[in-house]
């Protein structure tokens, strides 16, 4: 690629990048109003709006959690998914066990590196399609329902649904473990040792991403910097 | 009962049903923009359709998982709200959650058509999309600001640090690849801990289903890298979280019967 060529591609990827943020925040604003408006909307029909004074103190109750998760999840995945798959997969949710591991698959199908131009591109286009696919998935689930609801929901079957998240993350752990052992290592058995030690944590294993992620970081980092010296 | 036939009335389908559609077409634009931006960037069009390939067939077996979601919450809260709230920003992990601690902070009690009024629906309702709207929120106010940071090259200083800075990016890679090691770990840690102390602190008594659910993925996925880098077969990536997890979820199955 001559100079001239980088120049236009960083241009159109300039470019790319501003209108993003543009839609991504008339989406987002969009999709806010849509979804916080609904309950009255809804309330509007049935003849009865919410009761806020309750919603408050349940929020005080339960929500503040979410306030916390949210903001880690926002510090950790935005690197991960990059700009249009971050507003992308902030609005339409399930980060964890569908469109983080979606996108970090993507990536490294095609062997894209973080933070470049193709990784971008590469991670909104994984985002946007396995969106796509849950919204089919549902609007087709919901269409058959009552033919559907006696298969899905039947005792046999029934494992095999209860347990989509650890076929997804055992997966994932034969793939990404071999690329670090050693920090994959340690931290499976740092994390093993809290769990059993704290088993009050294992409700909040989705929360306990922050310390785990946290501490693979720091190892990967002493590793790097170790290497670097080498 | 009277309560589920209001909330599953064609009136609350048209109106989670038009948000779903706002959300796909979203979806479809940031798709067709990114496409063309990576087709304009000189991006391989094979590649960008292996993602689009890869990501689809990733993406059906958890859907049907989230599926179940649907059905799980849609006898206390009708179809068309579980229907909205896990096809947009919801989480599977989340929405029942927290369907429940609204149930009881509102005085509706446990979760459940037979307790349900109306006005205990639209405040659960809206406890729900507010309670995870926070992404959303600080995407909208510091988005730009913070991903735009993480892009930009180290600023370079009078004493000459923006060479080591400079460096310091390079770990980018590895750090993505420790955080997701970091997600992965605390999941399967979680279920090693439910064996060891989930039925009473260092027992050893709690199920295994799950750990064991993992391991055969995990084995599954081996086997597909293997036939990857025997045979070079790289389309074999686009199907092998899929093909891994279809594996473990039918072997599941059957470990459920034996644990």
């Amino acid at each position: 690629m001559d100079g001239k060529e980088i120049t236009k591609n960083s241009e159109i990827y300039g470019r790319y990048l501003e209108n993003t943020h543009r839609l991504g925040r008339i989406v987002t604003i969009a999709s806010l109003v849509l979804l916080l408006g609904a309950p009255f909307l809804i309330g509007l029909y049935l003849g009865v709006m919410p009761d806020l004074s309750a919603a408050a103190k349940a929020f005080l109750a339960v929500g503040l959690v979410y306030l916390v998760s949210g903001i880690a999840e926002y510090l950790i995945y935005v690197p991960m998914l990059g700009t249009g798959g971050s507003y992308l997969a902030f609005i339409t949710g399930n980060l964890i066990n569908m469109k983080v591991p979606c996108a970090i698959n993507a990536r490294d199908i095609v062997g894209v590196k973080s933070g470049t131009p193709e990784n971008e591109i590469i991670s909104t286009l994984s985002i946007a399609t396995s969106s796509l696919v849950t919204i089919l998935v549902l609007a087709a689930g919901v269409i058959l329902m009552i033919p559907l609801q006696p298969i899905l929901q039947s005792e046999t079957i029934r494992p095999a649904f209860d347990n989509v998240v650890p076929a997804l993350f055992g997966a994932m752990a034969c793939k990404y473990y071999r690329m670090n052992r050693p920090v994959a290592l340690i931290v499976l058995a740092f994390m093993t040792l809290l769990f059993s030690l704290v088993p009050s944590l294992i409700g909040s294993m989705s929360m306990m991403v922050i310390p785990s992620g946290a501490l693979a970081i720091g190892l990967a980092f002493l590793l790097w910097k170790k290497n670097q010296k080498d | 009962m009277e309560i589920l036939s209001k909330l599953n009335s064609p009136v609350l389908y048209l109106i989670c049903g038009g948000i779903i559609v706002f959300v796909a077409a979203v979806c479809l634009i940031f798709a067709v923009r990114a496409y063309k931006a990576g087709k304009a960037l000189g991006i391989d069009v094979s590649k960008m359709r292996r993602v689009i390939t890869a990501s689809a067939t990733f993406a059906v077996l958890p859907s049907i998982g989230i599926l179940l979601g649907v059905i799980a919450l849609s006898g206390s809260l009708g179809t068309p709200w579980p229907w909205l709230r896990l096809s947009v920003i919801g989480a599977l992990h989340y929405e029942t959650q927290v369907a429940q601690a609204a149930s009881e902070a509102v005085g509706a009690g446990q979760l459940s058509a037979a307790t349900m009024t109306t006005q205990a629906f639209t405040t659960i309702a809206l406890l729900m999309s507010f309670c995870i709207i926070w992404g959303m929120v600080l995407m909208l106010i510091n988005g730009k600001r913070y991903s735009t940071r993480l892009a930009l090259p180290a600023a370079p200083k009078k004493d000459g640090s923006s060479v080591k800075k400079k460096s310091l990016k390079d770990f980018g890679d590895p750090a993505m690849t420790a955080m997701f090691i970091g997600l992965v770990s605390a999941y399967i840690a979680g279920y090693i801990g439910t064996i060891v102390s989930g039925e009473g602190f260092f027992t050893f008594k709690g199920s295994a289903l799950s750990l064991a659910v993992a391991a055969v993925s995990a084995m599954a996925m081996a086997v597909f890298i293997r036939i990857k880098e025997k045979n070079g077969a790289d389309w074999v990536d686009s199907f092998s979280v899929a093909g891994s997890m279809l594996v473990a979820m039918i072997a599941a199955i059957f470990l459920g019967k034996m644990m």
